[in-house]
């Protein structure tokens, strides 16, 4: 039997699972807010099991779904009716019958669809045949079948054990140079690697805490671009990282602490020689947001009326897709506006266009186009703005807003 | 006297591919410049107009092969590159302010070897500080292009290639005024320097905006 637990705002949601150690030594982290609980050999039935879930739970001060059942699409379905359900075997599909299609935690899309063609609950679905089915939505929706029809085949995956692998050095003097503190990095990183190899982990994260000796402690977090227990990697980007960091007394202690450990061993590509190395990527990043103190980012596009509102920039974060793109480049090249900062800039008019802009001649000019946002909020912005090209070859984008005269940007 | 003066009015031969030249996928361009960009070098494109937008059409090429670094001094127009087929989310965007930040953040890039494509601004460096980016992107096979209005005599002695884009005429669609907007822009793309090839050849181009 399976308890499952479903939690509206997971905060604290590692610690919460920790607690459900006391319930049960077998836990499956689906995700932040749901968990199942291996109950097979548990002392009790199923409403003990729930009061010691509620008992242990209870500090953390969440509302709590609690449900039993065979599997864990029964037991979840159990929670979702009410809090405490129990499914005795052999009533799962009256149970499953009435739910939503939400349930099965697959694309919105693909419940939109299904929902177009009338199948708005999990009854509705287990009662299609199956072979037809599968053939319109592909070799996945015989699982969804199998699970309207309260059939779990989804494999019960145990969270790992938390194995705390850490060094730490205190007590053996005060480091005043950078020199002190890598040897002193290193040698701890050498450790903790050790202890990597010996469990057979990988760390995704590592936390360095640095003790002062005024009593202040400073701590930095590194992720690493993929898990890795590569002494030489983390060396890079710890000290990455604290190249651009000042400290206001000596230092007199450092802990490594390796996180977000996971199974050991690197993915390596077979023909990967022109791929990059995730780990180089994450330590130049480090290295240059180090030394320029603002993130590296990348930009995403949108669409908006404003110039300046049709992009943001992003951290970056290395692209998931292959590194070798076989679409074909573009062969023409494209206008390319660059965003001046801001000026007012002289403009004068002839037949309400521009004729002169900054002293120089326009010799042609297109425009306006109107421009009109945020009417409703507090600063409405209005703007006409034109194209120009000046007698000096200067191509332009300038705009007018009120009485006043702008540049924009320049076509490069 | 008379054989050197006979050599230098010989029309130039067809320019033997240059080995591992960066294509920019333009074909004119490509022709050109022997193949494309020289691999492992600095190179500049200069001009007032017209210099983005070759420089835009060279990272959408490189973004199909790996990651592109730009110095971005404010002024870039992600819109832009997007336009011109460049894909985004390999194009990592470094914020420089000052000159030493440009030749720093340059340096760490040059050394780390994560880009093909690195394109600066120009800025005011020491002649040694050019070499050395130069060397740099020798050893790691990397193409350094600064993009600049004019090259100053360090620059132009570091560069193996200088590229040098003017405006020729503005492409019109529809009448002017309210009726009318600009497709484009015809360029002349004149080659000043090159370490395996004749200066003085020019192409034509056409920049033309989407619809």
């Amino acid at each position: 039997m399976l308890l499952c637990v479903e939690v509206d705002f997971p905060d604290l949601w590692e610690e919460m699972l920790d607690a459900l150690d006391a319930v049960s030594p077998l836990i499956d982290d689906v995700r932040p807010g749901l968990a199942f609980l291996e109950m097979h050999g548990i002392a009790g039935d199923a409403r003990a099991w729930m009061a010691q879930t509620r008992t242990v739970l209870d500090p953390f001060g969440q509302t709590l779904r609690l449900g039993v059942g065979a599997n864990k699409i029964v037991a979840r379905a159990a929670a979702y009716v009410a809090d405490g359900s129990i499914c005795e075997p052999g009533s799962e599909c009256e149970l499953l019958v009435l739910l939503p299609l939400t349930l099965l935690d697959i694309e919105a899309e693909v419940v939109e669809r299904l929902m177009l063609l009338g199948i708005e609950r999990l009854g509705d679905l287990a009662a299609l045949p199956h072979g037809p089915f599968v053939r319109r939505f592909g070799a996945a929706a015989a699982g969804w079948h199998e699970l309207a029809r309260g059939i779990d085949r989804r494999p019960f995956v145990p969270r790992s054990r938390a194995v705390a692998i850490e060094a730490s050095i205190f007590g053996e003097g005060r480091a005043v140079d950078e020199a002190q503190v890598f040897f002193a990095l290193r040698m701890l990183l050498t450790r903790v690697c050790a202890d990597l190899a010996r469990c057979g982990k990988c760390a995704g994260a590592l936390h360095l805490a640095l003790e002062l000796e005024d009593a202040q402690t400073c701590t930095f977090d590194v992720p690493l671009a993929m898990p890795t227990a590569q002494e030489r990697t983390m060396f890079d980007m710890m000290r990455a990282k604290l190249e651009g960091a000042t400290f206001e007394s000596a230092i007199v202690g450092l802990r490594v602490q390796a996180r977000q450990l996971e199974e050991g061993g690197e993915a390596q590509a077979l023909f990967g020689a022109d791929d990059f190395d995730p780990q180089r990527v994450a330590v130049t990043i480090a290295r240059l947001e180090a030394m320029l103190g603002e993130r590296i980012t990348r930009a995403t596009t949108r669409k908006a009326h404003l110039l300046e509102e049709r992009f943001t920039y992003e951290q970056f974060e290395l692209p998931r897709k292959a590194m070798f793109d076989r679409t074909e480049a573009p062969h023409e090249l494209v206008p390319q506006l660059r965003l001046l900062e801001v000026r007012e800039i002289a403009v004068e008019l002839r037949a309400g266009e521009p004729s002169r802009v900054d002293q120089q001649v326009v010799m042609q000019c297109v425009g306006p186009w109107r421009i009109a946002e945020r009417a409703h909020a507090p600063s409405p912005v209005a703007r006409d703005e034109y194209d120009v090209v000046l007698e000096d070859g200067t191509f332009a984008r300038i705009y007018r807003q009120n009485t006043h005269w702008y540049l924009r940007g320049i076509y490069e | 006297m008379a054989l050197k003066a006979e050599l230098s009015g010989r029309p130039s031969l067809s320019p033997q591919p240059v080995e591992g030249a960066v294509p920019t996928c333009i074909p004119v361009l490509d022709q050109m410049l022997a193949g494309g960009f020289p691999p492992g070098s600095v190179a500049t494109l200069e001009g007032a107009t017209g210099r983005w937008s070759v420089a835009a059409g060279l990272v959408a090429a490189m973004t199909r092969r790996g990651l592109v670094a730009i110095l971005d001094d404010g002024a870039l127009y992600p819109p832009g590159l997007a336009e011109a087929g460049a894909c985004l989310e390999r194009v990592l965007i470094v914020p420089v302010r000052k000159a030493l930040e440009v030749a720093r953040a340059a340096d760490i890039l040059l050394r780390s070897r994560i880009c093909r494509l690195i394109l600066m601004p120009a800025i005011a460096l020491r002649d040694s500080i050019w070499t050395r980016l130069a060397t740099l992107a020798h050893r790691n096979g990397v193409l350094l292009i600064v993009m600049a209005a004019r090259a100053g005599a360090a620059l132009s002695a570091a560069a193996e290639l200088r590229l040098h884009c003017a405006l020729e005429r503005i492409i019109m669609r529809g009448t002017h005024g309210l009726w009318g907007s600009f497709a484009g822009f015809e360029l002349c793309i004149n080659l000043r320097k090159h370490k395996h090839l004749l200066p003085g050849c020019q192409t034509h181009m056409r920049a033309v905006m989407s619809s």
